[in-house]
């Protein structure tokens, strides 16, 4: 079994030689890639848009529009599509060859409820965002909170260990 | 597991269903006379005609019943409706929220540093009154 050795790393270690004592003589990371780029032979795009039906050559069949009504839409899909299998059902039972047509409605159901589903990840997204935000917030707060606290128990004791040494060096000042 | 990933399992499910009900009944029931001049079918009073009246209906009960699911889980869904103009505004309020909380905390962390270095200055400097380690001047 022929083994072939493992490539050597890429040269680029020898330029930060000097790094722990001057982090400025190696060069920076390079800069993140926009656009498309090519990975292993294949295009990539950066920009992870989910791309619409008609780009996959699916009928949309619930409204476009700017903001669509997503569980009114996601119930009456699912309307559709038990009626859809209801009358595929007929059709099995008294005209069994034009099952295709029908089969194809059903497969252009689905197609179009997973489309709505994948358009409500970025809405997920965003309040997933909000959702850590307000975590964070509250965490900051509650730090606050807890050093005030801290540091004005450290003043009071403080305070009274002054008090309390005043005290017995008045005591034996005055003996 | 999160809601729409649930949703997204559920319209899985109610797929194979539907093929899995059509594919059995059809696999499964028995023959149909054609004509009236095909001899009758050879009539096979084995498992099937018990169980096999049962099958649609059990069958339909689940297929509607995941449809059901379905829909409990579409009212499920927390979307308080503003769009996504409402939702980045009140990102940007919690950002600079955010900020301000952040920069109320640098400075009591500064502050409580400062304190702490001198109550440790304060302590040495009784410590070495206390053990008379003052240097011989």
């Amino acid at each position: 079994m022929a083994t072939a050795t493992y490539p050597p790393p890429p040269p680029y270690y020898k330029l930060y030689k000097d790094y722990l004592q001057d982090p400025k003589s190696a060069p920076e990371p390079p800069p993140p890639i926009e656009g498309t780029y090519i990975c292993y032979g294949a295009n990539y795009t950066t920009d992870d848009v989910l791309p619409s039906l008609e780009e996959q050559g699916v009928r949309q069949l619930y409204p476009k529009g700017p903001n669509i009504d997503f569980k009114k839409e996601l119930r009456s899909l699912n309307r559709e599509l038990q009626l859809h299998i209801l009358e595929l059902a007929d059709i099995l039972v008294e005209r069994p060859s034009q099952y295709a047509r029908r089969v194809e409605e059903i497969s252009l159901i689905f197609k179009n409820l997973h489309h709505l589903l994948n358009s409500l990840r970025p809405h997920q997204a965003r309040a997933t965002l909000i959702h850590i935000l307000e975590l964070q917030i509250k965490r900051r707060k509650q730090a606050v909170e807890d050093i005030k606290r801290r540091r004005e128990e450290a003043q009071a004791l403080l305070k009274e260990s002054l008090e309390s040494l005043e005290d017995t060096g008045a005591s034996l000042m005055l003996k | 597991m999160d809601i729409i990933s649930q949703l997204q399992e559920q319209t899985n499910k109610i797929a194979a269903l539907t093929f899995n009900t059509f594919g059995t009944l059809q696999r499964d029931s028995p023959a149909v006379k054609l004509s009236p001049n095909y001899p009758e079918p050879p009539a096979n009073p084995t498992e099937d005609a018990a169980n096999f009246a049962e099958q649609p209906k059990l069958m339909s009960a689940a297929l509607v019943q995941a449809a059901k699911q379905f829909d409990a889980l579409v009212a499920a869904l927390p979307l308080a409706d503003g769009g996504e103009e409402a939702q980045l505004k009140r990102i940007a309020e919690l950002q600079a929220e955010n900020d301000t909380v952040g920069q109320e905390l640098q400075r009591q962390l500064e502050a409580a540093e400062e304190e702490l270095k001198q109550v440790r200055e304060l302590f040495s400097q009784a410590a070495d009154n206390c053990l008379n380690l003052k240097k011989p001047d």
